[in-house]
């Protein structure tokens, strides 16, 4: 991992340097032990702020839709011949590139417009899983070596193996190296072992009863604050105003009226058939340990099973439901 | 001030009896959260808690809450009361810090010029029995650098001090008094007040998290321009979750809720760090981005309330640094502030 920093860095500062890039989007070491951070670098000399590690849970693509979307904005009244172009650097693993395909798929910006430094990944710490791990004790100090993280917590030393605590969607994911890239750091990390398993535990959640399923997806919703975190942290998730916030007329109530609550997140769960490229981050920014990847890897399995297609692993594979076939096998489309 | 000793193992009954009279919040683990929250029948409280990720001020300012309800009629609207008039609560096992917010939010809610009755009946009724840190939980506890202490009893109405083998019972105000009852009669001696001083010290000692908190108001009031502001809040995604596990953050939106003839007035939480907080009917918004945002969200708590009420708006919780799904930590914003 030092030698990608290391190298990584490099690169950072060349692109930098060269002006092939505007703005990088990295992370950087967090203030807390054991987290990182995103961060964003204009100048070469910065470029020894980036970290690349174990830590780094954000999916960067939301931040490279925001940066181009803010600057196409700015560029609206601007005369076409004095438009300025602006390139976003990022720093990229695998569901990172995935998220940038939709985004192209999606025309939401140029491939010129951003430039990908493809970095290889074996799958990110879930900080909720941590810190129960750890019995919630608090984490004064930390260090990850190899395979194994030893934290200091104000009840004394522990020793957990990452395993252990990798994120679900690390753990069965299957495309932990970046699909497109313009710059590869290192060389590509190995297949998560459990990715064979990827739906297994959708499988068992099928099992159950409709009501037993409604059960479980009522209680979850029910720990939801409204806070909109998985939203805002979601880079499929970039419409410029959310249902939610929509007031003429206003669709959604904003009490804690259990329905309201559950309304919003079905919304958006629907919204994400075929565009969720299982980056866990609105999972790992949920301050309170939602659930929402069970719904969201059920419906994942379904656009596979019925389409044959996981979002965002080929650009030449485009989103099944912003697409459709003259030889469909359903034919509403001419009969509605 | 009335001082009593209980054994360390009497307290879940002292709670248990008194949760036969009274509503009672408490911290309980609920899957993998600490939450504060009523106490169900028979339900036990969760004793070794750290704090609760949720923030005790919930009680008092709910998520949301209805102001009144109304119903058209052939005659007119007609309206009534909005939530029935509070119960008797009593709040076990609130941290110094979150006793703290109250006193703040005391300052807004039921001041001179404007008085909250949502809030200030809820509040009348309920006795704060705060758990004193005699460790702070937390490496980003940072009480101590906005006026607190981790055994502080301020907002408290008894101060609970776990003293190794025995809690001392403080019941520092007449509110509290009236829980005494259920403390037993063990007056505590002045053996147990000098162990609870070198407690305290021990304690202000173990907090490691310091910020310039009262330093910075005169450095963010001649810095509104300054280009400081156009980075920190890159990161920010723009969620709720500061704000909204803050026990000091107060901020509230009206709205009306109709179903065919019958409506209903809400309040509910809402947060600066959101877009539509400032937006007006115009559609024009004063604080168009998340570099506005965010300033303001420093300025009111280091600089705005300072100014209105000459306390600052945070309790050093922590909450908002251990929970920002971006790192986007506090103490550094107010430490790179003050050297500006």
């Amino acid at each position: 991992m030092e030698n990608i920093e290391k190298k990584l860095r490099e690169e950072a500062k060349r692109l930098l340097e060269e002006k092939r890039v505007d703005a990088l989007v990295g992370f950087e070491a967090g203030t807390l032990p054991l987290t990182a951070t995103p961060c964003f670098i204009t100048s070469p000399e910065e470029a020894d702020r980036l970290v690349w590690n174990a830590f780094c849970s954000q999916n960067l693509a939301k931040y490279v839709h925001d940066l181009i979307s803010q600057h196409h904005n700015s560029q609206k009244r601007v005369k076409p011949e004095d438009r300025k172009k602006k390139v976003v650097g990022v720093v990229a693993r695998g569901c990172t590139t995935r998220s940038i395909v939709l985004h192209l798929q999606e025309r939401q910006y140029g491939r010129d417009e951003v430039t990908i430094i493809g970095v290889p990944c074996e799958g990110y710490v879930d900080r909720k899983a941590l810190t129960a791990a750890l019995d919630g004790a608090d984490i004064r100090e930390g260090s990850l070596t190899g395979d194994r993280l030893d934290i200091l917590t104000a009840e004394g030393k522990k020793e957990i193996p990452l395993q252990d605590v990798l994120a679900d969607n690390c753990r069965t994911c299957r495309f932990n190296n970046p699909i497109i890239h313009d710059v590869m750091i290192g060389e590509p990390a190995p297949a998560m072992p459990g990715a064979v398993q990827e739906y297994a535990e959708v499988e068992e959640f099928e099992k159950l009863s409709t009501e037993e399923r409604w059960r479980y997806f009522t209680k979850e919703m029910s720990k939801c604050i409204r806070c909109y975190a998985c939203r805002q942290a979601c880079p499929s998730c970039y419409c410029p105003t959310c249902f939610v916030e929509q007031t003429q007329p206003q669709w959604v109530g904003l009490g804690e009226d259990a329905t309201d609550t559950q309304v919003f997140q079905l919304m958006r769960l629907f919204h994400m058939v075929g565009r969720c490229v299982d980056c866990g981050s609105c999972v790992s920014v949920c301050p309170m340990g939602v659930d929402l990847r069970k719904f969201l890897k059920k419906l994942d399995k379904d656009v596979f099973d019925f389409f044959g297609n996981r979002a965002g692993v080929s650009l030449d594979d485009p989103p099944p439901l912003s697409t459709f076939k003259e030889d469909d096998k359903e034919d509403f489309i001419y009969n509605p | 001030m009335e001082k009593r000793l209980i054994k360390k193992d009497a307290l879940t009954g002292i709670i248990g009896k008194i949760a036969q009279e009274a509503v009672v919040f408490a911290p309980v683990k609920v899957e993998d959260n600490v939450l504060f929250k009523a106490l169900e029948k028979g339900e036990e409280p969760f004793l070794t808690y750290a704090n609760s990720k949720n923030a005790p001020k919930n009680h008092f300012f709910p998520r949301s809450e209805v102001m009144l309800r109304y119903t058209r009629t052939a005659k007119g609207v007609e309206f009534a009361g909005g939530q029935k008039e509070a119960e008797a609560t009593v709040l076990f096992g609130v941290r110094p810090c979150d006793a703290r917010s109250f006193v703040l939010l005391d300052l807004l809610f039921d001041q001179e010029k404007y008085k909250d009755p949502y809030y200030i009946d809820k509040r009348q009724k309920a006795t704060i029995v705060a758990l004193a840190c005699v460790h702070p939980p937390y490496a980003t506890c940072f009480c101590t650098s906005v006026d607190g202490h981790p055994l502080s009893a301020d907002g408290a109405d008894v101060l609970l001090t776990d003293l190794g083998e025995e809690f001392l019972a403080e019941f520092v105000t007449p509110k509290g008094e009236k829980l005494l009852k259920y403390f037993g009669d063990v007056k505590a001696d002045a053996a147990a007040e000098a162990k609870k001083e070198a407690v305290a010290e021990q304690a202000a000692k173990e907090i490691k998290s310091h910020i310039p908190a009262r330093e910075v108001k005169p450095i963010m009031d001649a810095n509104f321009d300054s280009p400081f502001w156009n980075t920190i809040h890159q990161k920010c995604i723009a969620c709720g979750t500061c704000t909204y596990l803050c026990p000091t953050c107060h901020c509230f939106d009206i709205t009306d809720e109709m179903k065919r003839d019958d409506g209903r007035r809400l309040r509910n939480w809402d947060s600066c760090m959101y877009p539509m907080f400032t937006k007006e009917t115009s559609g024009h918004n004063p604080r168009p981005t998340q570099r506005e945002r965010w300033r303001q969200r420093a300025m009111h708590k280091f600089s705005y309330y300072p100014e209105n009420f000459n306390a600052i708006a945070c309790v050093g919780c922590g909450r908002c640094v251990m929970y920002c799904p971006v790192n986007l930590d506090i103490r550094k914003i107010v430490t790179d502030i003050s050297k500006l």
